[in-house]
């Protein structure tokens, strides 16, 4: 049988993508298409009084100002989350955040818009902003609406309290992280245009079966008179898994001037425009006895939202499915700030909160002189503490072990600022991470053809994490074939409908899907061949034959064997199509899911001039079955890097008088540059975990991002003795 | 961004008439400082004038010692001699920005590049520097890289540059051409404090155009380094910088130089720093009590108190290095 799952396989698009043959949504071209340029907001909170748009109007190519006082209405409001902000862009005179958008100029061309746009004049009528989370703090609230509801915002089981002031340690810390921005590398775009009552839009979005429901609602057609088309996405880390307003301005402003109409975002406008991680305020109490068993947890979160929505970051969400503590109370709430409405950011919820959690079992770990590892051992949740079942496939105590050893975690010496190599301080740290697993239905189908090729169709959007490449492997695999035979159709509503590319969904859920498509087309062949006189498998029992080397053969038989190929062209069958559907087995498995992993990180700190530099970092993921060693260990480094810039660089900080963002431009927002990036080692200690799906894989792009921070946090408590509860850790903080 | 005319200047003649008949008129280089401004609508210009058809573009080598670089050699310029003689403004420009840019940037277009404070880069906040009188947000707003010397009720902007501040410890001249003549402008005289005037950020003159920096030989430079402190390994602004130039002779300091980046809106010369390593053995002793020396004075605002501390370190880092 051809092995073609778990082979570290090139990117099926690679050549492509460095040849400038992979077309992004910006790429595609449409005749007479106008461009749109995005006005935003001088203010952060307040009101429109008026706009003049006359001058221009009066600019070279300038077609139409669309404002709230002429805009078309729109059909409805879409539901949140997924429709990003809960309100329609030019819906009112209303202004919530700095950047909103007030007026959209489109022109013949780009620059003409662009142009025009600073020529908008609007006369503001300013009310007092909000401009921190710390200024909301007092008014923090349970959300209404919790967004995603994966998690309640309130979660209790025993009594925390009394259990915390029963425990002989207790701990209780405060913890911060920053507002971040994706910053990917493409500005979200959209090409719209309408033929009749039909709508067609080129959208750089990580969901189009998703983002195409809402785009019908808010225009008042059946889903069918949409298609959404996303081929490839210049990274998205989930900015584009929501629909942010431009998606609907787009198709608005078609509408308006007849034409095709392309919004492309302004690099500016990225970091208002399409969301950001919500900073967050944690606070976490834990109770222990002194041999390190966790009696007690509160974990209480605040992040900021917007005043147009109660976004949730589910920071307290994970946590008491995390170890087994008899007392766990968990709380998230919102304060409102003039700001925009956060997204999903690698990884919601998660990366915030295990930098507080995973802190605080580090600082309870030297409070108790016990070894992190060890303490997070002794409290391991053996079956889901929230729902009493067995997990599926959990190996946690595994990635612990192994990461450890190949760290060299038995060389620490345990105390602060005891490890020092010339100049530089020396600090070993080391956290755990957790993800809940979920599911999606998710379809697909596959065509075998009689050239021995096979093509799979779905809706899936390449984000960049290979996922054409792993899924085109489960199909290759199915059926027998080299992965070079088997083609993608991809990222379009003319297709069936796949998972969301979010939510760590595409190995698990669209996988399944394929999977589940190649054999049913390989149950078709076989049909086929044992019903076909002339088939060397004529006859056989259909569950004796198995694919092999581009064909069929009996199982225990090799000489009885034929290749697809002659089979179907013997029959006149041009191709054989198999259908998966895929639906998340859900309450019924019986099963708890998650992903977990384990992280540790050697820090060097000059003790002169202190900035953090990771110098290695050893990481291991228990997420079931790795389909493609390569991508997986790339993704994996890259949520790892992702991370790193929030643990030592990233921060959008709001300007502490109006609340507008002071770092819209990648030259102030940093992230990490190579140079920045030491050694990042993977492992992963899965196996197939067949229980979560029948493909026996589950999510790595959100689990590569969650315990990072608190792995270089503890590090540098361990190089220097401070302990750092509010990211980024700067040098400012280390001084 | 708004509509403007071009002109690629075929010498410096014409160069300075543009400039002196045409108020709005603005010279470009490499234009990685002026293009993003224009684009951002933090400046305007009716008439954009292309100097890098003027040649200007050679290091020389005087005959009676220094040497003079001309205004569109790039920051990448890498001179094996100059990097010998120099060793402070070698790595001074490749500390800056990243290769691309500094392949594109012009020393005279490091020298003119304006001021990284967010607030000034943002249309949507008050600058004085911006518009005069307009008010300043970043007094009460974040002042984490505000400047902690040299400000002014009307405005706290940090000078960006690298290799200014090299200049700043090589005692660098400017060299100006305008249409009243060639003038030679020490470098400290050459960068302005904020004061009442913030708008006005240099003593070059609407009609007048850099042609290159001069500077001095002498044993001073030989012995010369600069530290770089910032926030990521690379590719970032300097929190706090320091350029030092030592003289030793009989083994005690004869003359220093010591010129810090990232905390005034000019390149900081430190007087104080230089006095307390005078007459001393360039010991880690004198390079604490330069650094403590360089900090005296310094009056952080609310949010950037650390750069006082970074100073001293940054300091004591670079005359250690070199010791
Ligand atoms: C992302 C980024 C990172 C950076 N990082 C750093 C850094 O770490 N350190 C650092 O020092 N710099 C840094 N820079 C700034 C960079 O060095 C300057 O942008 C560059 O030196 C400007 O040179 P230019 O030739 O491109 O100038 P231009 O953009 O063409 O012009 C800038 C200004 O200089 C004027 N000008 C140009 N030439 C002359 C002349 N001959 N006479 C009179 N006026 C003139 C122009 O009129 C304009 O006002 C960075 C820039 C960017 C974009």
């Amino acid at each position: 049988m051809t092995v073609a799952i778990g082979e570290p396989v090139r990117r099926v698009e690679a050549r492509d993508k460095v040849t400038g043959g992979a077309r992004y949504t910006e790429d595609v071209r449409a005749a007479d298409t106008a461009y749109a340029a995005l006005v935003g907001s001088a203010i952060s909170a307040g009101r429109v009084r008026s706009i003049d748009a006359r001058q221009a109007e009066r600019a070279p190519g300038v077609l139409t100002v669309i404002t709230h006082t002429n805009r078309p209405d729109f059909a409805a409001q879409p539901p949140t989350p997924y429709t990003a902000e809960g309100r329609m862009p030019l819906a009112d005179d209303r202004i919530h955040y700095a950047g909103q958008y007030i007026a959209v100029v489109v022109a013949e061309t780009q620059e003409q818009a662009d142009h025009a746009a600073t020529l908008v004049q609007a006369d503001y009528q300013r009310t007092s902003p909000v401009p921190t989370l710390d200024a909301a703090l007092p008014a923090a609230y349970i959300p209404r609406q919790n967004g995603l509801v994966r998690f309640p915002s309130e979660y209790r089981r025993g009594h925390a309290e009394t259990a915390l002031a029963a425990s002989p340690v207790r701990l209780e810390q405060e913890y911060r992280t920053a507002t971040l921005s994706h910053a990917p590398m493409e500005p979200s775009s959209t090409l719209a245009y309408w033929e009749g009552d039909r709508l067609t839009i080129y959208d750089s979005s990580q969901a189009v079966h998703t983002h195409r429901a809402l785009v019908a609602t808010a225009f008042g057609l059946p889903e069918d008179r949409v298609r959404m088309i996303s081929s490839f996405v210049g990274g998205g880390f989930g900015n584009k898994s929501f629909a942010w307003p431009h998606v609907f301005i787009a198709p608005m402003a078609a509408r308006v001037v007849r034409r095709p109409v392309r919004v492309t975002i302004s690099r500016k406008q990225v970091f208002t425009g399409t969301g950001h991680m919500a900073a967050t305020v944690q606070a976490v109490r834990l109770g222990a006895d002194r041999e390190g068993r966790l009696r007690a947890l509160i974990h209480d979160s605040t992040n900021q939202t917007s005043f147009i929505d109660d976004r949730q970051e589910g920071a307290a969400g994970t946590t008491p499915y995390m170890y087994a503590i008899p007392d766990v109370y968990a709380r998230m709430r919102v304060a409102k700030v003039s700001t925009g409405t956060g997204g999903a950011m690698r990884t919601p919820g998660d990366s915030a909160g295990a930098f507080a959690l995973e802190s605080a079992l580090d600082e309870l770990a030297y409070k108790i002189g016990m070894d992190p590892v060890e303490l997070r051992r002794r409290n391991h949740a053996d079956t889901d503490p929230v729902s009493g079942r067995p997990w599926s496939g959990k190996r946690l105590l595994a990635c612990y072990e192994q990461a450890a050893e190949r760290f060299g975690w038995d060389r620490r010496k345990a105390e602060p600022g005891s490890m020092r190599d010339g100049d530089d301080l020396v600090g070993y740290g080391m956290a755990g991470g957790q993800r809940m697993e979920h599911q999606s239905r998710a379809r697909a189908t596959v065509h075998l053809s009689d050239e021995g090729t096979a093509v799979i169709r779905s809706s899936t959007v390449e984000i960049g994490g290979g996922g054409l490449t792993t899924l085109s492997q489960v199909a290759a695999e199915g059926l027998g074939l080299p992965v070079g035979a088997v083609t993608f159709e991809h990222g379009d509503t003319d297709l069936p409908a796949s998972s969301p590319t979010f939510g760590s969904l595409t190995s698990g859920s669209a996988g399944s899907a394929v999977r589940l498509a190649a054999q049913d087309a390989l149950r078709a062949a076989i049909e086929l061949a044992v019903g076909d006189r002339r088939s060397p498998l004529h006859g056989a029992d259909p569950d004796d034959v198995v694919a092999h080397e581009s064909g069929l053969r009996l199982r225990d038989r090799p000489d009885r064997a034929e290749s697809y190929r002659e089979l179907l062209r013997r029959n006149r069958v041009n191709s054989l199509r198999g259908d998966g559907d895929f639906q998340p087995a859900g309450e019924t498995a019986g099963y708890a899911m998650a992903t977990f992993g384990a992280h540790f990180t050697e820090v060097r700190i000059n003790r002169h001039l202190p900035r953090v530099r990771v110098v290695r970092h050893v990481a291991a993921f228990s997420i079931g079955r790795v389909l493609n060693a390569r991508t997986a260990r790339n993704q994996a480094q890259g949520g790892i890097i992702m991370r790193l810039g929030a643990a030592l660089m990233e921060s959008q900080r709001p300007d502490p008088v109006s609340g507008r963002f002071i770092s819209p431009a990648l030259t102030d927002y940093h992230v990490p540059v190579n140079a920045d990036i030491g050694e990042v080692d993977v492992l992963f200690v899965g196996e197939p975990d067949t229980n979560a799906n029948p493909l026996g894989a589950r999510g790595l792009g959100e689990i590569s991002a969650v315990g990072i921070c608190a792995s270089v946090a503890n590090a540098v408590y361990h190089a220097t003795g401070r302990r750092v509860r509010s990211l980024p850790i700067t040098p400012d903080k280390l001084l | 961004m708004l509509p403007f005319h071009y002109t690629r200047a075929g010498d410096i003649a014409e160069a300075l008439r543009i400039l002196s008949r045409d108020e709005g008129a603005t010279l470009i280089a490499g234009g990685t400082d002026l293009v993003t401004l224009m684009r951002d609508g933090i400046r305007a210009a009716s008439h954009l004038v292309d100097v890098n058809g003027l040649g200007l573009d050679e290091i020389h080598w005087l005959p009676e010692g220094g040497v003079r670089i001309g205004a569109l050699c790039r920051n990448a310029v890498d001179d094996a001699r100059l990097r010998r003689e120099y060793p402070v403004l070698a790595e001074a420009l490749r500390s800056g920005a990243s290769p691309q840019i500094r392949n594109r940037a012009s020393v005279g277009g490091n020298l003119l590049q304006q001021t990284r404070c967010t607030y000034f880069r943002l249309p949507e906040f008050a600058c004085n520097r911006r518009t005069p009188g307009a008010g300043c947000s970043a007094i009460e707003g974040d002042s984490h890289l505000q400047a902690i010397f040299g400000a002014s009720p009307q405005c706290t902007a940090v000078h960006p540059s690298d290799f200014s501040v090299a200049l700043q410890a090589l005692d660098a001249v400017v060299l100006t051409e305008g249409t009243r003549g060639r003038r030679r402008i020490p470098v400290d005289d050459f960068f302005r404090l904020p004061g009442t005037t913030p708008h006005l950020t240099t003593e070059l003159r609407r009609d007048e155009l850099v042609v290159g920096v001069e500077l001095p030989g002498g044993p001073l430079a030989a012995r010369s380094h600069y530290v770089k402190f910032r926030e990521r390994a690379s590719y970032a602004f300097a929190l706090v910088s320091a350029a030092v130039a030592v003289e030793v002779r009989g083994g005690t300091v004869r003359s220093a130089r010591v010129a810090l980046g990232g905390v005034a809106a000019k390149p900081w010369r430190s007087p104080a720093a230089e006095e307390a390593l005078i007459g001393r053995p360039l010991d880690e002793e004198a390079a604490a009590a330069a650094g403590d020396a360089a900090a005296r004075g310094a009056r952080p605002q609310r949010h950037n108190g650390y750069k006082v501390e970074l100073v001293r370190r940054v300091v004591r880092q670079a005359l250690s290095e070199l010791g």
